[in-house]
């Protein structure tokens, strides 16, 4: 369930260092939600699909994150361009369909996918490893860091107890469905899953100590410095600020 | 016995846990000496578990001595101190691998030592080295199957270089290829160790001499060779021991 | 429950950031180094169990479980969410960068608060522990809920249809969650009591 599917491959990026990948992400990602240009918000379109390309990833993989996001802008594109207030496009049946509301929803469209689509180009080709070492070198604080990767470390952990616990109550007959005794029944076993959580949580707490544990997380991966991390880093950058610098002129026209 | 031979001491040792009336250590005895190899069969709920926990500090007793090296251990910090000497590999690996990569998790105790990164890493990757998996370095630590985190923890254990190794069924769950490698490593090892199991046939390969568990004490071998009688007419197959 | 990338306006995503910020800077002070790895292994099983799908009729819906965590690790619950979040976005893509600062006020300001309202309630009697439980996952659900609407309605006020459409669609949620967040802390009350924090 939590494979790391995109962390392996060999492209440019996934050779970046990861502390890169996640400033510029970051930088990226907040100039395409702040951007409100329907044009710019091609460009900004076309640099996340760019860098897709470039990270070398299955398409089709690709694609299928954008589930979640598909069931949110489905509801939009139904809800806005009825609601919204502004000209009318087009009207039948007492309904009207305003232009504003379309093309807002174009721009939702555009940026949301843009940004998902930049996320997993730059973040989610990395191990969470990695991603837990870039995070401590962007000064989040350790107990920060130390909590993603010991979540991390242990929700496959998890995941196979309940996998466990539902095959028993499978095996003895539960056959999910909309009753009070279904969702009691998951009540259960997620309280299972939170109290073997807690129990684990003493054994791992009790092997640290045994390994002399000292309040203290140490990271061991060395990224050597490396003329394109700076290169990049200041493409992307670079590319971010011409934008938003572009949209405010294009304001004051 | 002579005092400085003594590794591990435990006398009178009685222990229950908060809340539960159950004595499951009651008023034992038991003597770890160096280049001892001693096996420890009993059933499940014994108290093994809860008996190498008290060793290692994390249950405190309600009574009696824990001299570790001939030095009596009352508290927190006293117990500090011998943790890196006493290597206690746990019964579940997932317990004891938490770092993303093995070679992280490998030096992780090195590094609490106060070894320097490089240092800590060279220690890890011997160690790895030692016990024939220096290919999985680099591996995520919860994508390796149960044989191969087993000897990732056992690795990181002895990559702390104890000077006495508890084992918590080492060989449960593994199949006979990975309990083959574990008893050839067992047998390389020159520091005492003290091994619970459910097998015979495991602890008989790998240890001198082979404890029992009843009532919350140790039987020693020449009261043990009853539940040795009954445990194999039990399972049939095997031959009878009678010692 | 997410807010979508690319909707909300400057100021409501450096809100949600601030606050975000604040709040988990605040829990991560109060998780002390023994207490660490409970935190992190109860937001395993916190991501574990949101993947929970339940069936309402021909429909089914994941578990959010908030209200639970709130309750087991009130202001701790701040930066076990966040990293919910964080490795949610990793693997599903449920969200990006720029709106977590937002998802982590929607989902742990609600949870927090179940901790504190609700948690006295708790272990007084079976019927009012069950009680305690169903408020606090239902509470938590319309909480969450409105707090999504209101960020949706800041950013712009024509999102009000929307946002209404929102809420209403977790009534039926609401109501699930508050079943099981009761079954579920009359459950850990019975089985493991000492997973309940101790009141003050
Ligand atoms: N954390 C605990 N709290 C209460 N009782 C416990 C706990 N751990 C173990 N026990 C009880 O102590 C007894 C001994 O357990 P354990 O040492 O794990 O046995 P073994 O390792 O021999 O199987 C069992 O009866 C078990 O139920
Ligand atoms: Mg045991």
């Amino acid at each position: 369930m939590v494979e790391e599917n995109f962390a392996y491959g060999r492209s440019f990026i996934h050779k970046l260092d990861p502390k890169i990948r996640i400033i510029a992400s970051i930088v990226l990602s907040f100039a395409t939600a702040l951007c409100d240009n329907l044009y710019l918000a091609m460009i900004y379109s076309f640099i996340s699909i760019f860098l897709i390309l470039m990270a070398g990833l299955n398409t089709i993989d690709v694609v299928k994150r954008l589930k979640p996001l598909f069931w949110f802008l489905l509801m939009i594109w139904i809800i806005l361009p009825l609601t919204f207030e502004g000209d009318i496009l087009y009207r039948f049946y007492g309904f009207k369909i305003t232009g504003q509301g379309v093309v807002l929803c174009i721009k939702i469209t555009i940026k949301s996918i843009s940004i998902l689509f930049l996320f997993t180009a730059l973040i989610a080709t990395m191990t969470v490893a990695s991603l837990g070492n870039g995070l401590h070198r962007i000064h989040v604080p350790d107990k920060m860091v130390f909590l993603v990767l010991m979540t991390y470390r242990y929700i496959s952990v998890i995941e196979q107890e309940y996998k466990r616990l539902l095959r028993a109550a499978k095996f003895r007959g539960f056959n999910p469905g909309t009753n009070l005794h279904s969702y009691k029944t998951f009540a259960y076993l997620a309280g299972m899953l939170f109290v073997r959580a807690s129990l684990r949580a003493q054994r791992v707490h009790q092997a640290m100590l045994c390994r002399g544990f000292n309040q203290k997380f140490h990271t061991l991966d060395d990224y050597p410095p490396n003329r394109l991390n700076s290169i990049f880093l200041m493409g992307i950058c670079g590319a971010s600020a011409s934008l938003v610098i572009l949209e405010m002129i294009w304001v004051e026209i | 016995m002579i005092d400085n031979d003594s590794v591990i001491k435990l006398e009178d040792i009685s222990f229950s846990y908060t809340g539960s009336d159950i004595q499951v250590l009651d008023h034992l005895n038991l003597e770890i000496n160096k280049k001892d190899r001693i096996g420890l069969i009993a059933p499940n709920g014994s108290g093994k578990t809860t008996l190498l926990h008290t060793i290692m500090g994390l249950c405190k007793p309600d009574s009696g001595t824990i001299k570790v090296f001939g030095k009596i251990l009352n508290n927190e910090k006293d117990f500090l101190q011998v943790r890196s000497k006493v290597g206690l590999l746990f019964q579940d690996s997932d317990d004891q691998l938490f770092c993303p990569t093995v070679l992280e998790d490998v030096a992780f105790g090195p590094l609490n030592l106060g070894f320097s990164r490089t240092e800590a890493i060279d220690i890890a990757e011997k160690t790895l080295k030692r016990l024939g998996i220096q290919l999985f370095e680099h591996s995520v630590t919860h994508k390796l199957s149960g044989g191969q985190k087993r000897l990732v923890a056992l690795a990181s254990v002895l990559a702390m270089e104890p000077e006495v190794l508890l084992l918590d069924e080492p060989t449960a769950g593994l199949d006979n290829k990975v309990k083959k490698k574990l008893i050839h490593i067992l047998n390389s090892l020159d520091i005492s160790y003290f091994v619970i199991s459910h097998e015979f046939d495991f602890a008989n390969a790998v240890t001198d001499k082979i404890y029992s568990m009843e009532n919350g004490r140790i039987l020693r071998d020449d009261e043990i060779h009853i539940h040795h009688h009954e445990h194999v007419h039990q399972h049939g197959k095997h031959p009878h021991i009678h010692k | 429950m997410h807010i979508s990338e690319g909707v909300l306006s400057g100021p409501v995503l450096a809100t949600g950031a601030v606050f975000a910020f604040a709040g988990t800077g605040m829990g991560l002070k109060k998780i002390d180094y023994d207490r660490i790895v409970h935190v992190a292994i109860l937001a395993s099983a916190f991501f574990v169990a949101s993947l929970i799908h339940i069936n309402i009729g021909p429909a089914s819906v994941h578990l959010i479980l908030n209200g639970i965590v709130g309750l087991l690790l009130g202001f701790a619950a701040i930066p076990a969410i966040l990293t919910a979040l964080i490795l949610q976005a990793v693997f599903f893509q449920y969200g990006g960068l720029t709106t977590l600062g937002v998802n982590v006020v929607v989902m742990a300001v609600p949870a927090v608060l179940a901790h504190y309202l609700f948690l006295p309630m708790l272990g007084k009697s079976p019927t009012l522990t069950f009680i305690a439980g169903f408020l606090a996952g239902l509470f938590s659900i319309l909480f969450s809920s409105i707090l999504l609407g209101l960020a949706l309605w800041f950013t712009n006020q024509n999102f009000f249809e929307t946002s209404l459409a929102i809420i209403t669609a977790y009534i039926p949620v609401m109501i699930i969650e508050g079943i099981v967040t009761g079954f579920c802390v009359t459950f850990l009350l019975k089985v493991y009591p000492e997973i309940i924090p101790k009141k003050k």
